[in-house]
């Protein structure tokens, strides 16, 4: 075996992301029709690259059934019409999918088995609704191996509050109403022109253009935000608010080798450091990604204070806190989440991970000076995933 | 390899048991077992059952000959497996009660999981002994001290059960094995055995006098029981003779002559009577309305004594939603959220839940002098003192400031809940933690809904509500009050109080008069005494000692000298019983004489081999030479408006 080649993340995008369920606008468009469009826009938008030269497809959902059930990534290829001889697969770490996408990608790149991969995520949350057609094993409850409260995101959340009295609902309020601030300033400034691409969608009002967040609540106040109720525990601190709302999207993003990027002139703008995967309580799941951040720094042999961005995944807004607290990171510090979360543009769950790099890339292009980044989720069943990445400034 | 599993074909709900079909089941394999050329067999269960014992529904019908022929059909075909000429493996995959022992016990050696949550040999509980092998090879196993633990103690202390790491700690099972291989390893061990030969078979030796241990039990059984259930006693004579040198057969034979004698006994079908009622009827209680329930988010209690704080710490603990109290004392409101908070750390305590969810629940609860916080409240229970004008008050207060579909509901333990205003009663059980039962009190107002609110919360404490009608002191008050009567008046009429006491604790009830008087409290007692008298002048005369212990005067009020025979003050208590249930039940407080019964057992803890009460009443011609007919054939349909 050779020495391990670099990987480098080149361009992401995504589609706007949808209200799950009857009426959201993603409802009558298919899962893997979201995934085709992601594709072909990718490739619209890096025409150096023909698209037999792509040696891998891999795309992730959570529920591998119904229109994401045929082996996602090849399914996809071929829809997008991409050559019969492009193959894909398909792979499930729940929240983490994307980002396993991207690892499993890169594994191939750094291995020397390919040279260009599409990475990417699909999740349709209204046509699959969390924990459905899911089997669960009785054992769970028959051993109590599993808290009961940890296959309820929403209640894992709570737990959190629970084990971190420190963590008010008060605060958690205040932080979903930046993530909303930030969010539609986002709007304005030109990330997600770059990383949303508008898809024409059949609506029951008939043909529609999806192009923005349905999710977006930039009015929003604190005020409001305390009047909603608790649905996973009366008296509770989690609410529709402060959480990320169940969201059907599609992601993928384009990395290459260094030989991939000089022969088809792509424009290579982060470099992958390190990455890790970790696990902890499944009832705990949102502390994942403190494991993991540590995990991926100690790969990289860096300390927190070395990286300069960080795109966290918002599924409750007491997990990012909690993340915060464990790093004495301060929750408005202005390197976390400059373009808001998933509290306001939601969080198709296997979708998510290259949504975060898309920003990220993105807020590295506005930071030059910026080296390092980081992009961490929690995920289900007590895991969590981080990715560090160096900035390749234009030109380099 | 021979792999047999205990299966009925059923689910996991439905555990299997050893039925009339089962034993010709495993009749019929036997012969293949004993010819076939096995090099060792592994006996399991389906999954997270192994076996849950004898099929009781089997036994109501028993003869003394039918008894004796079922232990020997057991002890036959359960002893061809431990004859087998192969070493013999039970896999203890899940549940395995009675039956479910002993047949494991007849092969060479066990595996159990660690998923296991009940090993038990609960037959003592149901007024009979293991007799199928259980009495004479658990202690040959495990050692005489383990044996009367688990075959006499266990049972008489509300059933316990050992889970699997306990049981193969105290030397049941030969390995302790993970669920997840469980049986593949299981098999594997079988495999060990057959390839190296057993090391299992050394029997366990005591270091203890056997003649020791069995006085010992007895001490205890007599402290407890004095007398009035035979099941025990004669498991330990059967454990006795066991560790004194019987064979097995004739260890089989005392077996089959016990449950002889004991299957048709008074207690072993008064306990049958008492299992059906909490376990099976309990299932499809009668009563239980059909409507849908409310959702309840937010409960509200009146009052911040002792009762109210007890029944805030159960309302957080099993409902997890805010609860408002309103005491006009500030203090008491202190000292219940005091008491809140200590027993919401017993329970981080007991490994329930850590110290964040603690802190999360007693942030539910919200104090106050008025009533402001009660506005969203989706059930309010009142639990102020027993002072009709002061619960009328509350209501009405309550009504200003509670939403239209909010329930009021009262705690009162003899009071009418129509007269107080409320909507609907839920009577608790002092200690509330312990007792399981609620008697859930309509009224003529009470309207389904209402009823079925109340029925669901009730279950959700995991309490289980018998459905009564709005009449002084409900049920097990009522009852236990003529009881009390009778004993008093004894004292009045010049016995002694540990007569009195003696007289009734030969019945084998948990607790002596005397002591469940003070454990109610004097004050609640004349009170509840107060309100019977005014209803019923007859049969509830004021009892002037009764008057000075409320007082907190530790003063009899001596009568005529007339003390009674201790035969006498037992007579005149259960005629007194008797006579009040035959009341409320032409009264229709409640449907049937069972309701009287599963009140009795659940709210008073009255022993499963009276059967509650009516079945011993109705056993011994009590009610027969009263009445002229069974108590089981009073009563006046369901309780309505």
């Amino acid at each position: 075996m050779g020495e391990l080649r670099e990987v480098y993340y080149v361009d992401g995008v995504r589609t706007a992301f949808g209200r799950a369920g009857a009426k959201g606008m993603f409802w009558r468009t298919r899962a893997d029709d979201m995934g085709v469009k992601v594709v072909r826009e990718l490739l619209r938008r890096n025409p150096g690259l023909p698209p037999e030269r792509i040696d891998e497809v891999v795309m992730a959902a959570t529920a591998q059934v119904g229109d994401q059930g045929l082996t996602l990534g090849r399914d996809v290829a071929l829809l997008a019409g991409l050559p019969q001889s492009v193959p894909g697969f398909a792979v499930d770490r729940m929240c983490a999918g994307a980002l396993t996408a991207v690892t499993a990608g890169a594994g191939e790149i750094a291995m020397g088995s390919a040279e260009v991969v599409l990475a990417g995520g699909i999740e349709h949350m209204g046509h699959h609704p969390m924990g459905e057609d899911v089997d669960f094993n009785p054992r769970f409850v028959a051993e109590r191996l599993v808290d009961p409260s940890a296959v309820t995101m929403g209640a894992t959340a709570e737990n959190l509050h629970d084990r971190l009295p420190q963590l008010t609902k008060d605060d958690a309020d205040a932080y979903a109403m930046r993530s909303q601030q930030k969010a539609a300033a986002a709007w304005e400034n030109g990330v997600m022109r770059e990383t949303v691409v508008p898809m024409s969608v059949f609506t029951d009002d008939g043909w529609r253009v999806a192009a923005r967040d349905e999710f977006l609540r930039p009015d929003t106040s604190l005020e409001d935000l305390a009047e909603l109720p608790t649905p996973f525990r009366p008296g509770g601190r989690v609410t529709a608010g402060n959480s990320a709302g169940l969201t059907d999207g599609a992601t993928v993003c384009l990395l290459a080798s260094e030989r991939g990027v000089s022969e088809h002139d792509l424009v290579p703008r982060m470099r992958l450091v390190s990455y890790g995967f970790a696990g902890v309580e499944p009832e705990l799941m949102g502390l994942g990604p403190v494991p993991a951040t540590q995990k991926a720094l100690d790969l990289a042999g860096l300390s927190l204070d070395e990286v300069d961005l960080f795109e966290l995944n918002e599924p409750f807004a007491v997990q990012v806190l909690s993340w915060c607290d464990a790093f004495g990171v301060d929750p408005e510090d202005g390197r976390l989440n400059p373009y808001g979360g998933a509290i306001a543009c939601g969080h198709p769950l296997a979708a998510t991970g290259v949504r975060l790099l898309a920003q990220l890339a993105y807020g590295f292009r506005e930071r030059p000076r910026a080296r390092y980044g980081m992009a961490a989720l929690c995920v289900g069943l007590g895991m969590g995933a981080a990715l560090i990445w160096e900035n390749v400034p234009a030109g380099h | 390899m021979a792999l047999v599993t205990i299966d009925n074909g059923e689910d996991h709900t439905k555990p299997t048991f050893f039925g009339r079909a089962a034993m010709e089941s495993l009749e019929r394999l036997l012969p293949q077992l004993e010819e076939g050329d096995w090099v060792a067999l592994v006996l399991t269960g389906k999954p997270f059952v192994f076996a849950a014992g004898a099929d009781i529904t089997e036994f109501p019908e028993a003869t003394r000959e039918l008894a004796i022929a079922g232990s020997r059909a057991g002890h036959e075909l359960f002893g061809r497996i431990r004859e087998l000429p192969f070493p013999t493996v039970a896999a203890i995959n899940g549940a395995c009660l009675g039956g479910g022992v002993e047949i494991a016990l007849h092969c060479d050696a066990r595996t159990i999981s660690t998923a296991v949550r009940h090993f038990a040999c609960p037959e003592c509980f149901l007024g009979i002994v293991p007799a199928w092998g259980g009495t004479q090879l658990v202690p040959r196993l495990v050692g005489i001290e383990t044996a009367v633990k688990f075959v006499v103690a266990n049972p008489m202390r509300q059933n316990r059960v050992l889970t699997g790491p306990a049981a193969h700690e105290l030397g049941f099972a030969d390995r302790l094995l993970e669920p997840a291989e469980f049986l593949d390893e299981s098999i594997a061990f079988a495999l060990e055995l057959a390839t190296n030969g057993d090391s299992h078979s050394d029997s366990h030796s005591d270091s203890h006098s056997a003649a020791e241990v069995i006085r010992k039990a007895r001490g205890r059984l007599d402290d407890q029981l004095h007398g009035a259930a035979p099941a025990p006693y004669k498991a330990l004579e059967l454990i006795e003779g066991a560790c004194s040198g019987w064979t097995l057969e004739e260890g089989y034979r005392a077996e089959e002559e016990a449950v002889g004698e004991l299957l048709p006994g008074r207690q072993a079908k008064a306990s049958l009577y008492a299992f059906e009622l909490v376990d099976r009827r309990a299932r499809r209680p009668p009563g239980r309305p059909d409507a849908e329930p409310r959702p309840v988010k937010k409960i509200g209690i009146v009052g911040a004594g002792l009762m109210a704080a007890q029944l805030a710490a159960l309302f957080l603990r099993r409902l997890e939603v805010p609860v408002a109290m309103r005491d006009i004392s500030e203090a008491a409101l202190v000292s219940a959220r005091e008491r809140i908070e200590s027993e919401l750390q017993e329970q981080v305590a007991k490994g329930r839940y850590d110290d964040g969810k603690a802190r999360f629940l007693a942030s539910l609860v919200s104090t106050s002098t008025g009533y402001e916080q009660f506005a969203d409240c989706d059930l309010v229970l009142e639990a102020v003192f027993e002072e009709p004008e002061l619960k009328r008050q509350v209501f009405a207060e309550l009504r200003e400031h509670v939403k239209a579909e909010c329930i009021l509901a009262t705690n009162t333990s003899s009071l009418s809940v129509t007269d107080m205003g409320a909507d609907v009663g839920i009577h608790f059980f002092n200690p509330v933690a312990v007792l399981p039962l609620v008697e859930l009190v309509r009224t003529p107002t009470t309207d389904e809904v209402t009823l079925a609110t109340a029925w669901a919360v009730a279950e959700q404490l995991r309490k289980r509500p018998v459905l009564v009608r709005d009449a002084p002191a409900f049920v097990v008050n009522r009852v236990l009050t003529r009881l009390m009567a009778v004993v008093l008046d004894a004292v009045e009429h010049g016995n002694t109080a540990d007569e009195a006491d003696e007289a009734i604790l030969r019945l084998g009830l948990p607790m002596a008069p005397s002591v469940l008087l003070q454990m109610v409290g004097p004050r609640v007692a004349n009170h509840v005494l107060e309100t019977l008298h005014e209803a019923y002048p007859d049969r509830f005369p004021l009892l002037q000692t009764l008057a000075n212990y409320a007082e907190g005067k530790d003063e009899i009020a001596l009568r005529e000298h007339e003390p009674k025979t201790q035969d006498e003050i037992l007579q005149a208590a259960l005629q007194a019983v008797a006579d009040e249930i035959r009341h409320l039940l032409e009264e229709g407080v409640v449907a049937e004489a069972k309701d009287v019964d599963t009140a009795l057992l659940l709210g008073a803890a009255w022993p499963f081999w009276l059967g509650g009460i009516t079945k011993y009443l109705d056993q011994t011609g009590v009610s027969e030479k009263m009445f002229g007919r069974p108590l089981a054939e009073v009563g006046s349909g369901a309780p309505t408006a």
